[in-house]
């Protein structure tokens, strides 16, 4: 099969499982296979933000204020940001979208993506406002070695996937010679590795995402860095929201009713789904080395992070529904989950940076002698 | 000179600028000022959050009206948590499940509070319960989200 922007060929969408069916031609939502999909869509839409709406002045103040060893925290705590966000900036709508089959989940990947960059853009307007010079920040995610060591495990099975998909789109399944090499495609595997890939999303949004937000969280615990904890938890609205989408695919795959195959596959997998979990968690802690290499910080320490580590790692493990790996069922930062609760963003949505009140808003402050050379 | 006017130059500072005697004007002399207390003038932003102030469970006026004939919609709900014994407190008043259950202190994890994160994501033994928000998060068929909904019968649910 090779991939057509408009399908002509008249089908049911019902019939169609969420990948490697039919390619989508209507871009249609009245009928629809699984509705989760747009209502994923429209709470997206609804927690449209932009990050210029949120004030960074004292964050500039107080990471001057910052001891080095937290200041390295916080930088490469927003590297690594950096880095997850760019792949999640783009990924899905490369990976997924030749091979989806449903209107429906295809927007819902487009929006999902799209919201991954406005969360690039504010990490941008952050280092803009806290440090001199945003290039050497942004140019060391990829010269650094402990940052650079991260985007291959995040970006393993991405590439894979598009890797064969491009194979199998053009040359469609059998062995072929590319090369000189010899690629094996078949529908299977390539099944097979779309599921691991969806995993290893799962995990990039619902276990690494967490673990950077509950460093930037643990500043703002302090009544450090305020602003970009503002952003942080805007960012962190929108991964909740992402995590529960890739998770409904997970268990959608999984309960085979959709791709029988695909059940099949899922359930052939835990093995390797539970290794790409627990490696995740190996490689988080890991990289709480790195982050607390030079000192801890109040409230937060490589030993309290690697138990938060092994606490969401269970979350999420169970909620796609394998059995847990550490068996951590408290929370060793309790305090995150106030920060999570985008509930709280403000009091008074007036009084600062609610989104949804300073979209398109101006500046209204207007003196008498601004009207100076106004005749009527 | 070529300069714009509202920038003025430093010679038309020390003409605006005249010392009242107690320092020749060749000598540098500072502004006295108040001492400049630089501590911290707010508390942490956690705590200017919503945060429930009143105990759900126990408000001072309730939200539910008295009508003759019908129950107040009281139901129990244990808790069973790996403990010998159930624990066992009361809904009452709350707007969901997962309010009633942290003002009776029992400690749910959570995120959203609003149904899409699934972190409240638990386990229904027995009972029923309605949704006052229709939950996006994946839930299997014998979990609920105590975030969006309230019980309709006595319930049992286990925590992890």
């Amino acid at each position: 099969m090779s991939y057509t922007t408009f399908n002509q060929k008249t089908f049911d969408t019902l019939k169609q499982p969420m990948f490697f069916g039919e390619t989508v031609n209507v871009a249609r939502y009245d009928i629809q296979k699984h509705k989760i999909f747009e209502n994923l869509i429209e709470k997206q839409l609804s927690f449209f933000w932009r990050p210029e709406e949120v004030d960074l002045a004292n964050d500039r103040k107080d990471f001057i204020d910052l001891p080095d060893h937290e200041q390295h925290i916080f930088l490469s705590n927003l590297k690594y940001q950096t880095l997850l966000d760019s792949v999640q900036g783009r990924s899905p709508n490369v990976a997924f979208l030749p091979i989806v089959s449903l209107p429906e989940l295809e927007t819902w990947i487009e929006t999902w993506s799209f919201s991954e960059t406005i969360h690039s853009r504010s990490y941008t307007h952050i280092m803009r406002n806290v440090v001199p010079n945003p290039a050497e920040v942004f140019d060391d995610i990829t010269r650094n070695d402990f940052i650079t060591r991260r985007a291959v495990s995040v970006t393993k099975y991405y590439d894979e996937l598009i890797e064969k998909c491009s194979y199998y789109t053009q040359l469609g399944e059998g062995t072929h010679t590319i090369n000189g090499h010899v690629v094996d495609i078949n529908l299977r595997d390539l099944k097979r590795t779309l599921y691991l890939t969806m995993v290893s999303v799962n995990v990039l949004e619902a276990i690494r995402f967490y673990v950077s937000f509950a460093c930037s969280f643990a500043f703002a615990e302090r009544a450090k860095m305020e602003g970009n904890a503002k952003i942080i938890k805007l960012i962190a609205r929108d991964e909740a929201l992402h995590l529960t989408g890739t998770q409904h695919i997970l268990q959608i795959m999984a309960a085979g009713k959709d791709d029988p195959e695909m059940g099949e596959i899922a359930a052939s997998c835990k093995d390797e789904v539970r290794e790409i979990f627990l490696d995740a968690a190996e490689q988080e802690k890991e990289w709480a080395g790195y982050l607390f290499k030079d000192g801890s910080m109040i409230g937060l320490n490589q030993h309290i992070l690697a138990q938060y580590v092994e606490y969401i790692t269970d979350q999420r493990i169970a909620a796609i529904g394998l059995p847990t790996i550490f068996g951590a069922k408290n929370n060793p930062l309790p305090w995150i989950n106030s920060w999570l609760n985008s509930d709280n963003v403000q009091v008074a949505p007036q009084e600062a940076e609610i989104s949804s009140y300073l979209v398109g808003a101006i500046d209204s402050a207007v003196d008498t002698e601004d009207f100076g050379d106004f005749d009527l | 000179m070529n300069q714009s006017t509202n920038a003025p130059s430093q010679a038309n500072h020390q003409d605006d600028f005249v010392l009242d005697g107690l320092a020749p004007a060749h000598e540098e002399f500072s502004l006295e000022a108040d001492t400049v207390e630089t501590q911290l003038d707010h508390e942490p932003v956690q705590d200017s959050l919503i945060l429930n102030t009143e105990d759900p469970e126990q408000p001072k006026v309730s939200a539910q009206i008295d009508l003759e004939g019908m129950d107040k919609p009281v139901h129990q709900v244990s808790i069973h948590n790996g403990a010998e014994q159930a624990q066992v407190v009361q809904f009452q008043h709350a707007h969901t499940l997962l309010e009633s259950l942290e003002a009776q202190e029992v400690a749910v994890h959570y995120q959203c509070r609003e149904g899409y994160c699934g972190s409240c994501r638990t386990q229904l033994l027995e009972g029923e319960v309605h949704y006052t928000e229709e939950p996006m998060a994946w839930i299997n068929d014998d979990e609920i989200l105590p975030c969006c909904c309230i019980p309709k019968t006595p319930i049992r649910i286990k925590l992890p």
